[in-house]
């Protein structure tokens, strides 16, 4: 039964956007050159620490397990440091266009699962960062891969600042993206909350990190009717946006809104779940349905 | 896991984003000792993760012995978390079949 509890994290870890070049240094730095050094400086102080991290693995060897959720958690404590140098470029050049990356970039760390406060430090440009938002961005065309990126996360902040995006921002694509974020974030949120409940562990790491008056107040919501709204938000974004709409990956609303919808009608706490048919490790074909009269643990697990 | 042998319940693995052929060896490696589905997908997501929308390992899913889903982690719940639900609906089953005609 230990396999289950020392499983693997899968954390996509986006560094990729983060190549940049610091512009000539003659007279003083435009914003945007203020945002290319900053976007380098934790770059730099990743890669570095990474490789401190890397130097006692020979090559070609594995990261013991350990030690690469500290690897995650270095990413997570670099860029959390960084944040606030981003909030305040973008407070001093509300106007300039690198005021939005600045800010995108100082949130786009989303915390999916809890690494520790200890582990990762805190965040503290989140809330600035999002006020922000809201008041010089909330009409961007620019956000929709913000909303989607946030929705996997569990802060107070991402929730007023979807449901802000999708009423007031101008653009089709923006709203529909953030219908879509808002559904997710809502039906991820209560499924967080099932882990916290169980486990005063990670009950703690919660608090620690979002704050336990937000935790106190999602302990005491209605789950009944949170499901609800995510359900009714994306029948809402199959019918305004559905066949028409595309999103950046390519996919309509409705492709990516229908699994979602399976998801809230078929594979939530109370409904019968669907039955699967497959091989085993044998070859030999079988059904969960076959396992019916038992009471079955069905545990998802990837190769670390 | 030992205790729970004679009684109704079952723990049945998906492997996602595997290969078939190794899974054997997969599983030896990993100290996966009960029935698991090969989900195929080189992509990293088989047919059987993307019907059931998973986002990450570990996932879990408790089901009563009516086949309805009961608890539902994306993550790993506590080892007390987990020990009290399987206990609460395993004696659950176990009430219902004796109730039931033989």
């Amino acid at each position: 039964m230990r396999r289950v509890f020392a499983g693997p994290v899968i954390l996509a870890l986006s560094w990729s956007l983060l190549s940049a070049e610091v512009g000539g240094q003659d007279g003083p730095a435009t914003p945007a050159e203020q945002y290319k050094a900053l976007v380098k400086e934790s770059q730099s102080r990743y890669d570095a620490a990474q490789k401190e991290a890397f130097k006692s693995v020979p090559k070609g060897g594995v990261l013991p397990d350990d030690e690469r959720t500290a690897l995650v958690g270095l990413a997570y404590r670099s860029k959390y440091e960084q944040a606030p140098k981003l909030v305040g470029l973008a407070e001093r050049y509300p106007r300039d266009p690198v005021a939005l990356d600045a800010l995108t970039e100082a949130v786009w760390q989303v915390n999916t699962t809890p690494y520790p406060v200890e582990m990762v430090g805190r965040d503290p440009a989140r809330p600035k960062a999002f006020e922000l938002l809201r008041r010089d961005h909330i009409g961007s065309e620019k956000l929709g891969p913000l909303c989607e990126r946030i929705s996997y996360g569990f802060g107070a902040e991402y929730e007023p600042f979807l449901r802000d995006v999708l009423e007031k921002n101008p653009h089709k694509e923006v709203r529909a993206q953030a219908c879509l974020a808002l559904a997710h974030f809502l039906g991820n949120r209560s499924l967080k909350l099932d882990l916290v409940l169980g486990d005063p562990k990670q009950a703690r790491e919660f608090a620690d990190l979002y704050g336990e008056e937000y935790l106190e107040r999602l302990r005491r919501q209605d789950r009944v009717k949170a499901a609800e709204e995510a359900e009714a938000l994306l029948v809402r974004a199959m019918r305004d946006y559905g066949g028409d709409v595309k999103l950046p990956d390519g996919e309509t609303v409705a492709e990516k809104a229908e699994p979602e919808l399976f998801g809230l009608r078929h594979l939530a706490v109370g409904k019968t779940a669907p039955d699967i048919e497959g091989q085993d490790q044998d070859g030999v074909r079988f059904k969960l349905s076959d396992y019916r009269g038992k009471v079955v643990l069905i545990d998802f697990w990837s190769e670390v | 896991m030992q205790t729970l042998k004679d009684r109704p319940f079952a723990l049945i693995g998906v492997n996602v984003g595997g290969n078939a052929k190794n899974l054997k060896d997969v599983m030896t490696k990993e100290d996966v000792t009960w029935r698991t589905f090969a989900d195929m997908g080189d992509a990293g997501q088989g047919a059987i993760a993307a019907r059931w929308n998973l986002t990450s390992t570990p996932t879990l899913y408790v089901l009563d012995a009516r086949g309805v889903i009961r608890h539902k982690w994306l993550g790993a719940p506590g080892a007390e978390a987990l020990d009290a639900a399987l206990e609460t609906l395993i004696r659950e089953a176990e009430a219902d079949s004796e109730k039931a005609p033989k």
